[in-house]
């Protein structure tokens, strides 16, 4: 019942934030040097089109109806056309948002148990030659440079051991031939993801690990502990049940102040690999100053970071019950 | 006595207090220091970070000296009349040449000032920022902090990356230069300090001693100077050695995509040129050093940073 | 003669710190007798708690016995194994612990934490189980439709309560109960005080009690050992050490207790410090704050001795 209550509560919060970030853009666009009209309107389009943006978006009009404009057209789907490709802006993004969150979140996901699981798994081992040299290890991971770890993953495993491919989602050769089935164009997806799925993996994985190890080493000092040992339990089920069980809790808070930092790798491992996703297209956008474009795919992303940040804290409250909605 | 002699000799008393007293109080501070190093010493992994500081540090300071021996070793304008493309390590070159024939150490030199500029400008607005909202809010509560703090969730939120970017797009038609990156990078980082600073605040805010304070007559401004502000140094200072890799990190995030200042060498921005010019995989004496450097820097301050932290909270201390 | 319980011989424990090595407990020798209580009391750092974990056999990794036995139904807990030890522990040696601390785990509902010990260690069904954590709710006065809550929906007393009952849980043959009514707030520590003496009475339980207080001691048990610098100095029947207290430590504890009836005296503390346990004083650990010492107090160690019916000294000035 309060869970419900909070989940709701949030959800308002997070409609609210989007609504003021849309309207931060719309500031920043609109106050922009230079002429405003050609944020939206490409010089080269007809003279139909322009006239048509320029009613759609209220340039003719006063600020204010620019403003409630300009929102209802972006509850409407209606970014205006992308400069470069010539195109409504929706039907370029909507399929970005997609790939983008099938890296994303299966990068995050596995990160997160990765973490939990091997950071229980070295606090136990503390002070052995093992624990020593997965924590350097996991050091190094956790503050290696990330476009730079996505092109040396590149060069190992795709230039120098052809291993996986080198950039891109799909292979032609496959996606264009009508004879191959679904299982094996999900495998061909999935042969593209493995190296940036794995750059963007590591990091994540390895300050989990650290969090946890951390976090595991506090909890088995706990008093609670004490009673586990006392009631003459197993040493498994005090380390699963009893400490991991509490130590988790801040490795989800971990994941969720994380969640911009994430997006930023995964904007640069999207680009490096050239994953056909949001970040891609928003780093795209911009370098070719295709406004629409580069608006909407902003817009999209933030949408994205925000329901990612709800989740997590809804998984956190269920977790923990102590919090009080 | 004569009553301006009892002013002049009060004065006079008075400047004497006012100097001991300073002395005390630094005096007080460098044991504090002193203290306080002692136990980051002990710290080994803190050490090391430390050491790798001050390699990058000495790299910096080596950024002046070399385009002095020969102008061929200028990062961006320094021709070698033999080379005219991307070489390997050789004599005259010991990382090798660019693709334009420009030496990589020079540049890779030049890359550690950059980032000691940026990541220490950048982190010193970003705390000045944070700490004075965090206090703000902290101490005035109510209106001032329910604002204050809704407006940094808003930021903290959202990825400071892609942020840049987008300005990127409105401000400098795709490309910033190298102070407005800075700036843009200090007005996006500020939330998280606050946040800290503010709960520290509303900690101190209930001890005993702010009450006296308040009883005895002081101004508002007087309290959150003397008692506040010394209790709230440390943390902001532990927090500037995030924002430094946080910086650091940012910009060359931004050079390697392409939105960086052109007209400055740094090591994202070498990073940037391999990629962008094919020689990411003929080149590893390119690719390697400046990958390896930012990799490096963030470690040391990473390892710096957790030593201090053990520093400013006793518990962490001999786990 | 009734049944020894427990019989701690000789028992000497020390930790391995970075600044030496700690001699927490000397020479610690008393026994339990079959539906006894006997109170420890002493100050904080004496040692209480240490004599507990080793007992249990969960003394910290830089901790060990060094010498000594501790024979609990017939057989030395220091020579078992450590799976010997896990069947043993709850089942036959319980433990209350003080609710203050987080004893109990936050994240588990308190029924589940009670069930575990009970699963663990006897062949009951879960359902079985579930009857016995309510009727033990009924023995310590919790409601039992409170079973299915987590710890921070107690309140202190309703912790303490609760431990209890999970300390009852195996019906074990010896429960040490360290510290169960410090941190509470005085209405309800009688409460807790009351249900304990209850319970002795209906269930005949053989504990330890362990406190800084000895005014609760008093109220609870029938033995009491005073422990002072992790050596034991006196041990006697209740009623014998509170009219006849013979060693200085013991006067001086039960002088700094005002009494509720009496006139109104000062207070009479006793003045110094507990000695630093890694570099104790020479002989008698009692003799700087002792102002009646005499020369040989200072040298020799003195040893535990039977002064009258089971009362026990370990001074040399008696």
């Amino acid at each position: 019942m309060n869970l419900q209550k909070y989940i709701l509560r949030r959800t308002i919060e997070i409609i609210v934030t989007l609504f003021i970030i849309i309207s931060l853009l719309f500031i920043l666009f609109r106050l922009a040097p230079g002429d405003p009209t050609s944020m939206i309107i490409d010089p080269e389009m007809t003279p139909e089109d322009i006239e048509h943006f320029r009613d759609a978006f209220g340039l003719n009009d006063s600020l204010w109806v620019q403003y409630v404009k300009y929102i209802f057209n972006i509850f409407r789907g209606e970014f205006g056309n992308s400069f470069h490709y010539d195109e409504p802006v929706i039907g370029i993004i909507w399929d970005k948002l997609l790939n983008t969150i099938l890296l994303f979140t299966t990068a995050t996901l596995l990160a997160a148990f990765a973490g939990i699981t091997w950071g229980k798994y070295i606090a136990w081992k503390r002070g052995t030659w093992l624990e020593a040299t997965i924590t350097f290890t996991g050091l190094l991971l956790h503050t290696i440079f990330l476009p730079w770890f996505a092109l040396l993953a590149i060069w190992i495993f795709g230039f120098k051991l052809n291993w996986f491919p080198l950039n891109g989602m799909m292979t032609p050769e496959v996606w264009l031939n009508p004879d191959t089935g679904i299982f094996r164009k999900v495998l061909d997806i999935i042969h593209h993801m493995m190296l940036p799925l794995f750059v963007l993996f590591t990091v994540d994985f390895a300050r989990s690990m650290l969090v946890m190890k951390s976090s595991m080493l506090d909890t088995l000092r706990e008093d609670y502990i004490v009673t586990a040992k006392a009631k003459g339990l197993k040493d498994r089920i005090i380390r699963n049940k009893h400490a991991a069980r509490n130590a988790m809790l801040p490795v989800v808070t971990s994941v969720s102040l994380s969640i911009a930092f994430s997006i930023n790798g995964s904007a640069i491992t999207e680009t490096v690999f050239s994953w056909p996703g949001l970040g891609r297209e928003l780093v795209f956008a911009v370098s070719n100053n295709d406004y629409p474009l580069a608006q909407a795919s902003f817009l999209l992303i933030s949408a994205l970071v925000l329901v990612a940040n709800l989740i997590s804290d809804i998984l956190y409250a269920y977790l923990d019950p102590r919090i009080k909605y | 006595m004569h009553p301006e002699e009892t002013k002049k000799k009060t004065l006079k008393e008075h400047l004497k207090y006012r100097y001991h007293s300073r002395k005390k109080k630094l005096l007080f501070t460098l044991k504090g220091f002193h203290a306080n190093w002692l136990i980051f010493k002990k710290n080994k992994m803190g050490l090391f970070g430390l050491g790798l500081l001050i390699c990058f540090g000495l790299m910096a300071l080596a950024s002046f000296i070399l385009p002095l021996i020969d102008p061929m070793y200028h990062p961006m304008t320094g021709v070698d009349p033999m080379i005219f493309s991307s070489k390997g390590p050789s004599l005259t070159h010991w990382l090798g040449t660019d693709s334009l024939g420009r030496d990589i150490l020079s540049q890779l030199l030049v890359g550690a000032r950059v980032a000691f500029m940026i990541g220490v400008s950048a982190a010193f607005m970003t705390v000045t920022i944070g700490t004075t909202v965090g206090l703000l809010a902290g101490y005035f509560g109510k209106t001032v902090d329910f604002l204050l703090m809704r407006f940094a969730d808003i930021i903290l939120v959202l990825p400071d990356l892609l942020v840049i970017i987008i300005l990127a797009a409105v401000i400098g038609g795709g490309k910033l230069s190298i102070w407005n990156i800075v700036i843009v990078i200090s007005l996006l980082g500020w939330a998280g300090t606050a946040r800290v600073v503010r709960s520290q605040t509303l900690s101190l805010k209930q001890r005993p001693y702010v009450d006296a304070a308040k009883i005895s007559g002081s101004s508002e401004f007087g309290i959150i100077h003397r008692h506040i502000v010394p209790n709230i140094i440390p943390l902001s200072l532990l927090y500037m050695t995030f924002r430094v890799t946080s910086a650091i990190l940012v910009e060359a995030a931004l050079s390697f995509l392409g939105f960086g200042d052109t007209s400055t060498v740094s090591w994202g921005m070498m990073l940037q040129w391999c990629w962008k010019t094919g020689h990411m995989f003929k080149a590893p004496y390119w690719l390697l050093p400046p990958g390896i450097s930012i990799s490096l820097i963030t470690l040391s301050f990473y390892l710096i940073g957790r030593a201090m932290e053990e520093i400013v909270n006793p518990r962490l201390r001999e786990r | 003669m009734k049944k020894k319980i427990l019989e701690i011989k000789n028992l000497h424990v020390q930790y391995k710190t970075s600044k030496g090595n700690v001699q927490a407990i000397k020479n610690v020798t008393f026994d339990i007798e079959k539906g006894e209580s006997i109170g420890l009391v002493g100050e904080s750092g004496c040692g209480k708690t240490t004599i507990a974990m080793a007992i249990l056999g969960l003394l910290p990794s830089n901790g060990e016995v060094t010498e000594g036995q501790i024979i609990f139904n017939g057989e030395d807990l220091l020579t078992k194994t450590e799976e010997e030890m896990r069947q043993l522990r709850w089942l036959k040696i319980s433990m209350i612990f003080q609710a203050a601390m987080n004893a109990l785990n936050p994240v588990i509902r308190i029924e589940d934490q009670i069930l575990e010990a009970i699963l663990t260690h006897t062949p009951m069904s879960t359902e079985d189980a579930k009857a016995r954590v309510k009727e033990l709710y009924q023995m310590v006065g919790i409601d039992p439709t409170r079973a299915q809550d987590y710890p921070h929906e107690y309140s202190g007393g309703m912790k303490q309560r609760a431990i209890i009952a999970m300390a009852l849980a195996c019906n074990p043959d010896l429960i040490i109960a360290d510290e169960p009514t410090t941190a509470l707030d005085v209405l309800v520590r009688d409460q807790i005080i009351s249900e304990v003496v209850k319970l002795q009475e209906e269930l005949h339980m053989t504990m330890i009690y362990i406190s800084h207080d000895i005014s609760v001691i008093v109220e609870t048990c029938n033995m009491i050992g005073v422990l002072y610098a992790g050596t034991l100095v006196e041990y006697a029947p209740t009623a014998e050490l509170i009219s006849n207290p013979l060693h200085p430590y013991t006067k001086g504890l039960l002088a700094s207790y005002p009494s509720i009836k009496g006139e109104i005296k000062k207070l009479d503390p006793i003045p110094g410090e507990p000695p630093p346990l890694i570099n104790p004083p020479p002989g008698c650990r009692f003799h700087p704050r002792n102002p009646g010492k005499e020369k040989i107090c200072t040298e020799k160690e003195p040893i535990l001795r039977l002064i009258n019916d089971r009362h026990y000294v370990a001074c040399h000035l008696v």
